[in-house]
């Protein structure tokens, strides 16, 4: 018994679903539902339907090479039973498994992050924007203006001040 | 007359462009004269299929005329009449069962040898266990067929 992959979508196909087709060139095609078949049907390529792994592989959304997948390849050389590689095999598995599940998950995080970041800078500048939803501009004026008034008073004053310091002033004739 | 083409399995309407009636799909099945497609290295069928000259059934051993996988089928081929076991439909089957894109046929004779020597299209499990029901001690033997085959689904 194996659990196959999916031509289509690439998910796994347990026994007893789905439906197995061998064209006249000797290549068999196994499809996990009806959904996948008749899109085959249809002549649709798996690498352009979004919802299939092959797209979300080709389009660089998740994680293609890596050298965990490497475990999973089918290899042609038949291998002779040996009790202790099944066994060391079956920890290997449930370990690789392990870290190729959080290698996967890293990378698509990183992914998602970015748009993180977009968004808080999408969300600062509609802020900015649309402030006065938030605090009125009218709040405070009277206080601002009156503040901007009395500023402007410190302002002529203290140039009133470099005035007088500019002038040399004239104390009189000094008699010795 | 019309065929909607978005459909492919199921219901069909047909029209004539005024009224519409209903057909149902293709069954695929193998019947008195269905061409059939050898996949063994016989002389006899190498030769009938580069010609051009499939060989047509003319007899379904089967209390039913529709031969199902695994099936004993009398065919019509260069002139002769010869024995050939269904290993591949083109019908939709069972679960676990693989359909194939043409109707696959093994010529054999009558104690069940083939007369070819090797099959390189992929052969079904699924006939181990038919043809073994189908074999009778002292009988003919069907299950040689999986001999010469190459390659299994």
């Amino acid at each position: 018994m194996r659990i196959e992959t999916c031509y289509f979508c690439s998910c796994k196909i347990y026994p007893g679903h789905g439906i197995q087709f061998v064209r006249n060139d000797c290549k068999i095609f196994r499809f996990c539902r009806s959904k996948c078949h008749s899109a085959f049907k249809r002549k649709k390529n798996p690498r352009k339907t979004k919802w299939t792994k092959a797209y979300r592989k080709a389009a660089g959304k998740e994680l293609q090479v890596d050298p965990s997948f490497e475990f999973e390849k089918r290899r042609n050389m038949p291998m002779k039973y040996d009790r202790q590689t099944w066994t060391r095999a079956i920890d290997a598995i449930k370990k690789v498994e392990e870290i190729k599940g959080k290698r996967s998950n890293h990378y698509i995080m990183q992914r998602l992050r970015k748009g993180r970041e977009l968004e808080d800078e999408h969300d600062v500048k509609e802020v900015q924007r649309d402030l006065a939803l938030i605090r009125s501009p009218a709040a405070g004026l009277k206080e601002r203006k009156a503040a901007e008034a009395n500023a402007e008073d410190m302002q002529e004053s203290s140039d009133e001040e470099e005035d007088d310091d500019m002038v040399v002033e004239d104390g009189g004739v000094v008699y010795l | 007359m019309l065929m909607n083409s978005g459909i492919l399995n199921g219901s069909r309407s047909v029209s004539n462009g005024l009224k519409y009636f209903h057909t149902s799909s293709c069954c695929r099945e193998i019947q008195k004269m269905t061409k059939l497609r050898v996949v063994d290295n016989s002389e006899i069928g190498k030769r009938a299929m580069a010609e051009g000259k499939p060989p047509k059934c003319i007899h379904v051993y089967n209390k039913t005329g529709i031969g199902k996988i695994g099936d004993k089928v009398l065919v019509a081929i260069k002139g002769e009449k010869k024995k050939g076991i269904l290993v591949g439909l083109k019908q939709n089957q069972k679960t676990k069962v693989p359909k194939f894109d043409s109707n696959n046929l093994v010529l054999i004779d009558e104690s069940g040898t083939p007369v070819g020597t090797r099959i390189h299209v992929p052969i079904p499990t699924i006939l181990r266990t038919i043809l073994k029901e189908k074999t009778q001690s002292k009988g003919a033997d069907y299950t040689k067929i999986l001999a010469i085959a190459s390659k299994f689904v």
